[in-house]
């Protein structure tokens, strides 16, 4: 069941050339491939059949695809009087379908942030960085300072123990059996002359670095400087006074400390020492400072890393998007680099073969122009030669004669210069066209064109920065746009009105107004297309009517001069042509160069 | 005064329908239908022809040579027809010795009033009788002769029309529309590239160095000056 292709390709050209596309509501956009299961690029090939079309739709279809579900890619040719949406869910599995299935993950998604992919990808791995070091960084935390806190522990225990004996040596005294039996005179005597160099001893030692206090005959004994007995933790002393040896962690003017109690076995008498930790805990600080931050670069290195990833994985996408944009904005030429890596070769050889048969197709399409204009030539020529011919014999015609002369050589004219229109237009399509700029005095050459081509009926009014400025221009080009833009008017509007030509932040601004009655705003645009006429004067065609290509040219000759050409309401009403075109063309003259050198390759 | 024209063109309607509207402009006309037929009636016919009109597209011997050949011992006004305005053709046409170009499809009115300048010029010629200098060459207008010391230097009409221009202001910056109104007797139609074309062969003829000119000198963007 074979649909003419023709039939088709016309539809779409159509589409492309009224560039509805972008218009459309996208739920509209219906692509169709053709009746072949396999929607091969070769087969579309001959429906994008335009390279500028088809960069734009490449555009438009990945913003549509991104944003919603817009883009309806059929297959079918067979049940067309069915809206596309059944029969695409007819034709669930179909090779067709592959968008549809993306289309429904489109719809699932019904909180899709509109994220970049790269930046999907940075968020992904960013926060798996930060997860992980947060969750590697808690635990290097407990156990370092578990085992921090273990070592500091027991060493402080064994050196308590230690100091905790010396008391008791020094308490009992040189004689073993000097023990507590003394009178309590002489036992405090003998205190007295001991614990003033047993506080020395076990208090002073900087590596220890305790600060000791000792219970004797239920007196306190330790350096003023240091802890009284009321600043100990009441838990410990209760335990330490009941014979059970205790350490407890308090706080003491908002520094951690430790307390060891240790019953020393003389009668009733005690040692407590107790520790300052705040250097242990300024190490736990630190500790814990430095894996924040270690944290932290891993989060990081994370995105940094996701990021990156993201960037390589996609540089084929980016690859694809920038030759399709290049391609777009005049650079026909541009390919993909072929690559070694298996997944991408496809890929590049299907978007070349794409490029390949598009540019073909269009450059097919360009010499058919040009080879019909070429060939109407000759008897172009011949018929307007033997009109000259019949001219000159005029006033031996009836009436009648003379009048089918005219319509004759009326069309003859139209036909001469329809003619030449398409070869010029053809030669641009064909980027054959080259400015050949010499220096003019702008305002000269608008007077004298404008003067020509008015019969000195429209009057031109110079701006005062654009009296005698001279530019590069190439001055055929410039003569054929005024006369162009004067014939328009002459046509459509009653003539022009008046020329200005000023300047306007780095271009000679050039406008030709008239009385007419304007180009509605949304004609205004298309009004520069080929063979489009506004809507009001459809119909109104004759020998009198233009070849339909006069305003497309003056939009590729500006072009070429890098300028750029649109159409305003004047003042009186009427229509308003604007031509600008830069002063210093070569500060702008990279594009063209980069166009004329051709191949360009996009890594993938 | 009758005016004998050749027309080289191999399209018999386009021929027949030159030679109605050129006759009817009170011309004599010839009709060569091919490159070599030309050249020998040219060279061969009891007919003194006062212009040349060739095709490019002509079958066996094309219409740059054809150009060339009749140039060897003429300095007859050569147009030629060429495809289009654009393409090498016209350079090519101009360097083969033709003196102007018009393209297809052309209005009759234009390649009528194009003969007319060319034939115009080339009939009123002299402004100035005395003899120019320039260096060591000698232009005598009344002989319409160029000589280098006693070795005369063949120059095409064109071709002295402009170096006369030139001399007879040397020093002064001539523009190629000045030019283009002088030499070719143009108003309006015409291509800077005629005027190029012309000065670069004059250079190969009258120049020591054609590449380092020292007489005939460019200046960019304004025209052409001539220095002795």
């Amino acid at each position: 069941m074979k649909q003419d292709p023709r039939r088709k390709r016309i539809r779409i050209t159509r589409l492309f050339r009224r560039r509805k596309i972008a218009e459309l509501p996208p739920s509209k956009i219906i692509i169709d491939i053709g009746p072949d299961q396999n929607p091969g690029w070769a087969s579309k090939s001959f429906i994008l059949s335009k390279f500028h079309a088809l960069a734009k739709i490449t555009v438009d279809i990945a913003n549509l695809a991104r944003r919603a579900s817009h883009v309806i890619y059929k297959t079918s040719t067979t049940d067309d009087k069915q809206p596309p949406m059944v029969s695409r869910r007819r034709r669930g599995g179909s090779v067709g379908n592959r968008p549809t299935s993306r289309r429904g993950k489109f719809k699932q998604s019904r909180f899709h942030i509109p994220l970049g992919l790269k930046n999907r990808v940075t968020l992904v791995f960013s926060a798996g960085a930060l997860v992980l070091s947060l969750a590697l960084a808690a635990l290097t935390y407990i156990t370092t300072s578990h085992s921090i806190m273990n070592q500091e522990t027991s060493s402080l225990l064994s050196v308590a123990y230690d100091n905790a004996f010396t008391a008791k040596r020094d308490l009992q005294g040189p004689h073993p059996y000097i023990n507590f039996q003394y009178s309590s005179k002489k036992l405090n005597r003998h205190i007295a002359t001991v614990i003033p160099n047993l506080l020395d001893e076990i208090t002073a030692d900087p590596l220890t670095g305790a600060d000791s206090l000792v219970y004797v005959s239920s007196i306190w004994y330790h350096y003023p400087t240091t802890f009284t007995s009321h600043d100990l933790p009441h838990g410990l002393l209760t335990m330490v006074k009941n014979g059970v040896p205790a350490e407890q962690y308090f706080t003491y003017q908002g520094e951690p400390h430790l307390a060891i109690g240790i019953p020393i076995p003389l009668s009733g008498a005690l040692y407590v020492g107790v520790f300052n930790l705040s250097d242990t805990a300024a190490t736990l600080h630190i500790l814990f400072v430095t894996l924040l931050l270690a944290g932290i670069a891993t989060t990081l290195a994370g995105a940094f890393l996701g990021r990156w990833a993201a960037g390589r994985a996609l540089r084929p996408l980016a690859a694809v998007s920038r030759a399709a944009q290049d391609i777009a904005s005049g650079k026909p030429k541009t390919r993909l680099a072929t690559t070694d890596v298996s997944d991408l070769t496809v890929l590049a050889a299907s978007f070349n073969t794409m490029v390949d048969k598009l540019q073909e197709r269009i450059e097919r399409d360009a010499r058919f122009t040009s080879d019909v204009s070429h060939e109407l030539r000759s008897p172009l020529t011949t018929l307007a030669t033997s009109l000259s011919v019949l001219e000159t014999r005029r006033n031996e015609m009836s009436e009648r004669s003379q009048k089918a002369l005219d319509l004759l050589s009326g069309e003859v004219k139209r036909f001469q210069r329809m003619v030449s229109d398409l070869l010029e237009i053809s030669k641009m399509d064909a980027g054959a066209a080259e400015l050949v700029p010499d220096e003019v005095a702008i305002d000269e050459l608008i007077t004298k064109a404008v003067d020509l081509f008015s019969q000195n009926k429209v009057p031109v009014v110079i701006g005062e920065k654009a009296c005698s400025l001279r530019i590069l221009a190439e001055k055929r080009r410039i003569e054929r746009v005024i006369a162009n833009l004067l014939e328009n008017a002459d046509r459509y509007a009653g003539g022009a009105t008046g020329v200005l030509v000023d300047v306007n932040a780095g271009f000679v601004r050039v406008s030709v107004e008239d009385n007419g009655p304007g180009i509605a705003p949304q004609d205004r645009e298309h009004i520069f297309e080929r063979f489009s006429r506004g809507s009001q004067i459809a119909g109104n065609r004759g020998a009198t009517s233009g070849t339909g290509l006069g305003l497309a040219l003056v939009q590729e000759h500006i072009k070429l001069h890098k300028g750029r050409v649109f159409v305003t309401e004047a003042k009186s009403g009427g229509a308003c042509f604007v031509f600008e075109i830069p002063i210093d063309i070569h500060s702008s003259n990279s594009h063209k160069k980069d166009r004329s050198q051709g191949k360009e390759k996009h890594d993938l | 005064m009758v005016t004998n024209l050749l027309i080289v063109e191999d399209d018999e309607s386009i021929r027949t329908s030159m030679r109605l509207s050129l006759e009817d402009e009170g011309n004599e006309i010839s009709e060569a239908d091919s490159g070599e037929k030309a050249v020998d009636i040219f060279n061969n016919a009891n007919i003194s022809f006062d212009l040349v009109i060739i095709d490019i597209m002509l079958p066996g011997m094309n219409g740059f040579d054809c150009c060339k050949e009749i140039r060897k011992h003429s300095s007859v006004p050569i147009i030629i027809v060429t495809a289009r305005a654009d393409t090498n053709d016209v350079v090519t046409g101009l360097e083969a010795g033709a003196d102007d170009y018009i393209t297809k499809p052309f209005e009759p009115k234009e390649l009528s009033a194009r003969i007319r300048a060319l034939l115009r010029r080339s009939r009123t010629s002299e402004g100035t009788s005395s003899t120019l200098l320039i260096g060591d060459i000698e232009i005598l207008p009344d002989a319409g002769e160029v000589k280098r010391g006693n070795e005369e230097i063949h120059l095409t009409r064109t071709e002295f029309l402009l170096l006369c221009e030139l001399a007879s202001n040397p020093g002064k910056v001539l523009s190629r529309e000045h030019l283009l109104e002088k030499v070719w007797s143009y108003d309006y139609f015409g291509d800077g590239r005629l005027v190029d074309v012309h000065v670069r062969r004059l250079r190969t003829k009258i120049e020591r160095d054609p590449a380092n000119p020292d007489h005939v000198l460019t200046v960019r963007g304004l025209g052409y000056k001539l220095v002795v």
